[in-house]
């Protein structure tokens, strides 16, 4: 890659707005033609500096502020560090609260993977789907809040357990739930794997081979979809993913039909998993007791969030503040791998590759920074490329 | 792979392969292995890949704060519930490691950011673009470091007018 | 539930009304949120919730937007886009800062890369609290917004409302 911090070209701003003074681009793609012949990463729109922050405050409060890390997985990212923080403590969490803590978090991959859905689906133009997606979704919305009195941020981990249970009429609304979703999960397989215009846009699109895979780190339905078995949940149990087992879904095309069939295929196994859940959840406690030092150590915890793996470090000084808590996201494992992989495919395709592999969305303002050669460089809006897609594919249809 | 057949393996390679380190089972699932020089990262890396034992899952940075006054670096390998560490500690003033980029690309993202939270020279590294600090924060400005606070930072930069 | 079906029927027919006079164009922007906020946004836009049934458009440009919606406290490299996006838009124009983080920073108030709150870089003309407000809060808030600036008895102290998460005004 040659000199990329140091661009001194004319730039022409694509798009409605934001001429480039000093934007800080998010990606920067080089193009020769229509073929991308390189691309990287900027990032850091969301940074808040949460790794430093939670060194100046207690343990409790650090699970405050590791929850809103990211809203669409605030629970596995709490879990996690619960998770890693009853570990060093040396306690035991009682089987009532981790059965309560897997099915929330099953909760929030069937939230996560159809907001994802809707929104990939709004990527390739299909903006239909996506509204169908986010209704349908809206069910796992108040099965979640009935629980927990929340939508987003629910809130449901405290270091030793959980706060809520489960009583008889959510375990009805659940049930409903979870038998209407599965009826609207199997349409949209037949969608995915049979309409010709979503198979135009996905179908042997954005194709990343097992070995280039686990060469480039991948996590997660990114990873299953080429193949590679890495599913933390089926690899290394925790909490009660071992009275729970969950099956691993892989497929072998490694195209990003096979990251949507992975990843609806998924929720079939969270529907299983939820209700059985329901029918034997152990009696007991919610919580155990839990010091407010905790002992010094070092511990890592690793658990499957809905984008991958998601790889926590932490170090205790046997303070009641944390010495070092490293929350390694897996939206910068795919990221990193799915920059490499534009590379040779066509600029009408970068915006679903980069949806395909599931990334935190909310920049609805990122930037992409074309470079055409010859010294040559044009702003896109994401809106803009997102459009450039659609067109490119409607011209191009057959 | 079992956990404890990769962890065995891990510690195999190491010790009889003569690189100077020092293993440890911190946890049942966990290897920690603390190199004495910096030169034994690229080839116990390398070994790892040949083997095809664990990908790299994480970089950590560590400040083991003024008095101990090093930079510790830990490089995460996993495979399955197997967790493999290699841990070098390197001093704060020209801190610097070797880039793992040329074996595994996507350590690019990782090196990138030890490199601005740390201030630690990733040799070989070659896009040494800032990945998530911004533009004005004074480049010897490291916020992972101890010896600088929250307020600290913050106040390093002047927001300027536009 | 019931009653808040019912305060939502209400909601609604207040919107019909004022969606006569006017119908905003919204631009939504993430100054550094952890898209708890933005999801409840999208939510909004959605069957269940509708805004657009009334009128009211997400654009993607800040020339056609007469509201910013915004999320999340001010990030240093949100700062710029922020203030630029805002200087792009047409008057008369109207920020909502919606979240806790919008309002001040949140929990991550005193973070070294959060500024604070959407009022440490460009002025807001509501609030809108919550982490994240529901669909329904944030509906309310930008109706509230509305009908204060429709309401001819305003004075310029005025414009500034405060909504809690159930979507009842505070004083």
């Amino acid at each position: 890659m040659s000199e990329v911090g140091k661009r001194e070209s004319f730039t022409v701003p694509i798009g409605p707005q934001h001429p480039a003074l000093k934007e800080p681009e998010h990606f920067l793609i080089s193009v020769d033609g229509e073929i991308v012949t390189d691309a990287t990463v900027r990032l850091g729109y969301a940074h808040r500096g949460i790794e430093k922050a939670v060194e100046s405050r207690t343990w409790v409060q650090s699970l405050y502020m590791l929850e809103r890390i990211c809203g669409i997985c605030s629970h596995i990212h709490a879990m996690a560090y619960c998770l890693g923080v009853e570990q060093l403590a040396g306690v035991e969490v009682p089987p009532r609260a981790q059965a309560i803590r897997v099915l929330v978090a099953e909760l929030e991959r069937i939230h996560s993977h159809l907001l994802w859905f809707g929104v990939a689906a709004h990527e390739a133009g299909f903006d239909t789907l996506f509204m169908y997606t986010w209704r349908d979704r809206e069910k796992v919305m108040d099965l979640l809040e009935g629980f927990s009195g929340n939508r987003v941020n629910y809130s449901v981990n405290v270091l030793g357990g959980v706060k809520f249970d489960i009583d008889d009429t959510q375990e009805i609304a659940i049930r409903e739930a979870i038998s209407f979703l599965e009826e609207r999960t199997h349409h949209y397989l037949d969608v995915v794997t049979q309409d010709a215009m979503f198979l135009q846009r996905t179908r042997g699109i954005g194709v990343m081979t097992r070995s280039q895979a686990e060469v480039l780190g991948t996590v997660g339905p990114t990873a299953r979809a080429s193949n590679v078995y890495r599913e933390i949940r089926v690899e290394a149990p925790y909490a009660a993913y071992d009275k729970y087992p969950v099956k691993i879904i892989l497929d072998s095309r490694g195209d990003l039909e096979a990251r949507f069939v992975v990843r609806l295929t998924e929720l079939f196994e969270s529907y299983r998993v939820i209700l059985e859940i329901l029918e034997t959840l152990p009696d007991g406690d919610l919580t155990t007791r839990i010091p407010r030092r905790i002992k010094a150590g070092e511990t890592v915890s690793r658990v499957e969030a809905p984008r991958g793996e998601l790889f926590y470090f932490i170090k205790s000084n046997g303070s009641d503040t944390p010495e070092r808590i490293r929350a390694r996201t897996p939206t910068i494992c795919n990221m990193m791998s799915v920059v490499k992989l534009l590379v040779g495919h066509q600029l009408a395709d970068v915006p679903m590759i980069l949806a395909g592999v599931d990334p935190c969305f909310s920049c609805n303002d990122r930037m992409v920074v074309l470079n055409r050669g010859r010294k040559m460089e044009q702003l896109f809006t994401w809106e803009a490329l997102r459009q450039y897609g659609i067109d490119y594919y409607q011209r191009h249809s057959a | 792979m079992k956990t404890e057949e990769a962890l065995s393996i891990a510690r195999q390679l190491v010790e009889e392969w003569e690189f100077k380190t020092k293993t440890e089972r911190p946890e049942p699932n966990r290897l920690d292995v603390a190199l004495t020089t910096v030169d034994d990262l690229i080839p116990i890396v390398v070994g790892l890949r040949v083997i095809r034992l664990g990908y790299l899952a994480a970089i950590t940075g560590l400040d083991l704060g003024p008095d101990e006054g090093d930079l510790e670096i830990l490089y995460h390998f996993c495979t399955a519930a197997a967790v493999i560490t290699l841990r070098i500690r390197i001093p704060r003033q020209d801190a610097s490691v070797p880039s793992l980029t040329e074996i595994i690309p996507s350590a690019e993202a990782f090196e990138r950011e030890l490199s601005e939270m740390f201030g630690v020279e990733v040799v070989g590294l070659r896009n040494k673009m800032r990945l998530y600090l911004p533009e004005d924060l004074p480049e010897d400005v490291f916020p992972m470091r101890k010896d600088i606070s929250d307020q600290e930072i913050s106040q390093s930069v002047t927001l300027q007018e536009i | 539930m019931h009653q808040r079906n019912n305060y939502f029927q209400n909601l609604l027919s207040r919107m019909k009304t004022w969606s006569r006079i006017n119908s905003p164009w919204v631009l939504h922007f993430n100054s550094g949120s952890c898209n708890g906020c933005d999801i409840e946004i999208l939510a909004a836009l959605t069957p269940r919730y509708d805004l657009e049934r009334f009128g009211v458009k997400l654009k993607g440009s800040p020339r056609h937007a007469d509201i910013l919606l915004c999320t999340g406290g001010v990030t240093r490299q949100a700062r710029d886009r922020l203030l630029r996006i805002y200087s792009q838009m047409h008057e008369p124009k109207f920020v909502v800062a919606i979240g806790a983080c919008a309002l001040t920073g949140g929990v991550f108030r005193d973070c070294y890369n959060i500024l604070g709150g959407i009022e440490e870089v460009i002025p807001v003309d509501a609030y809108i609290p919550g982490c994240p407000p529901r669909p329904e809060a944030i509906i309310d808030g930008v109706v509230k917004l509305l009908s204060s600036l429709q309401a001819p008895a305003v004075s310029e102290g005025d414009q500034v409302v405060s909504i809690d998460e159930t979507g009842a005004e505070v004083r």
